[in-house]
């Protein structure tokens, strides 16, 4: 959704929200929390999660907006805490020892059920899916991090850079060594 | 291998990457042509990088409203605020409030005009306007007033279809329990409101008449909707919850309202 549509820009939302207007929620939420989700989608392959992480992302904004000081643009800071809460959830689950389960047939038939578009359904937890999970999984998480942004929402080296708050050589060396990383684990799970 | 080999090889991860451009990229591509190994490395690599593309999570819809989603996030903000945490309807139902007030200012207008009256009389500016009746017809041709009239009537069904949304994504958004043994959902005060809207519905919606004549479908749609929440207690189980969910969806409502209320606001 676009600013003439929202009838309101990032920044304009987030000082409406900073002091006090919540009527701002709904448009900044409706701008951004697809590309939130797919980003959380792609770092934690489960769509509770993800959508948890999304809904854990704009409560932070909500509560941190009275601090943002309006010098750095909005999205790349919500992509930055969505990817930290994504993080977080991932090392939570992990002490938990849940690990990645695929959908079930159950939560495909749901999906179908939506009545919205659903290209996921009836894909992931195939092989493929799995496998590139797998792949994903086994990447540290800046890394995984850093392939996602790339891979999931399509960000050049510099946003990427800008939205984890690292040095443009230490995302070229991450992705780098995330894709050979990744290509050994796919190599590795061929059956 | 030497480090600028090394410096080659990252160079070739990011070719198969999308990534470099211009005389990087041409040193690289020069550089495939007597380099075996980086030759394997950017094809392997490259496969890597289609089957991302190919993830349908790429693409993955979340499978709820932007409205919804904030009616959660507006409502976690508030449990985390108050301790104990329960919600307050407010910050849902805030901008509705502000709409119910409104339309109490246009109601008594709107009564007025089921009346039969005088045709001088015919003027249905809110009475809180002081502009005596006949000052106004004198002041006004009747193109005017006609203008006026259907701008309320648009307004007030906009303003009706805003407060009916408001209690579907109350409804949509419920998460906590009322009792967890039973697994019951708290929907809060939507029954009651939705009784309310439907008792304003003649009043509010009907009298519109050829000027709300486009919302209709949406209108009906929305009557079905709030039949359904009206008669739900306040503490409902979470399958009558998720069937509300699941008809409010399968219509498009919220989209459709939002859609609405845009088209009778101009």
């Amino acid at each position: 959704m676009g600013a003439s549509e929202s009838g309101a820009d990032d920044r304009e939302l987030m000082q409406r929200l900073a002091s006090g207007d919540r009527d701002a929620l709904a448009p900044l939420v409706e701008r951004h929390y697809r590309r939130l989700y797919r980003i959380a989608l792609g770092y934690l392959r489960e769509r509770e999660d993800a959508l948890d992480v999304v809904q854990e992302a704009f409560v932070k904004v909500f509560q941190a907006a009275s601090r943002w000081d309006g010098s750095a643009d909005a999205g790349p800071w919500l992509s930055r805490v969505t990817v930290n809460l994504s993080i977080d959830r991932w090392r939570r689950n992990k002490r938990r020892g849940q690990t990645f389960s695929p959908l079930a047939e159950g939560d495909h038939l749901d999906v179908l059920a939506d009545h919205r578009p659903a290209p996921d359904h009836g894909v992931v937890g195939r092989e493929s899916g799995e496998r590139l999970s797998k792949a994903l999984r086994a990447l540290p998480e800046r890394q995984r991090a850093v392939v996602v942004l790339r891979h999931y929402q399509e960000l050049s080296l510099e946003e990427i850079a800008r939205t984890l708050g690292m040095s443009l050589g230490t995302v070229k060396s991450s992705l780098h060594r995330a894709l050979h990383r990744m290509r050994a684990t796919l190599t590795e799970a061929e059956p | 291998m030497t480090l600028a080999h090394l410096r080659l090889r990252r160079r070739v991860s990011l070719l198969a990457a999308g990534l470099i451009e211009g005389r990087e990229r041409e040193e690289t591509l020069a550089h495939l042509e007597t380099c075996a190994r980086c030759r394997a490395d950017r094809e392997a690599l490259a496969s890597v990088v289609a089957e991302m593309e190919r993830d349908p999570l790429r693409t993955a819809e979340p499978g709820i409203e932007a409205a919804v989603l904030a009616a959660r996030v507006a409502r976690a903000v508030e449990h985390a605020r108050v301790p104990g945490g329960r919600p307050r309807w407010w910050l849902v139902a805030l901008p509705a409030a502000a709409a119910l007030a409104a339309v109490a200012l246009m109601v008594p207008s709107l009564v007025g005009k089921l009346e039969p009256k005088p045709r001088a009389a015919r003027v249905t500016i809110p009475q809180h306007v002081t502009i005596p009746q006949s000052e106004a017809s004198s002041l006004m041709s009747e193109e005017a007033l006609a203008r006026i009239e259907r701008n309320l009537a648009r307004e007030q069904a906009a303003r009706y279809l805003n407060q009916a949304g408001e209690v579907l994504v109350t409804v949509a958004a419920s998460g906590a329990d009322c009792d967890r043994p039973e697994d019951k959902l708290d929907v809060g005060e939507a029954p009651e409101r939705s009784r309310e809207l439907l008792e304003k519905r003649k009043l509010v919606v009907d009298a519109g008449g050829e000027a709300v004549a486009s919302a209709r479908g949406v209108l009906n749609d929305v009557e079905l909707a709030l039949r359904q929440v009206a008669e739900l207690p306040s503490c409902v189980k979470r399958r009558d919850v998720e069937q509300v969910q699941k008809d409010v969806e399968a219509r498009q409502l919220l989209m459709r309202i939002r859609l609405m209320t845009r088209e009778l606001e101009g």
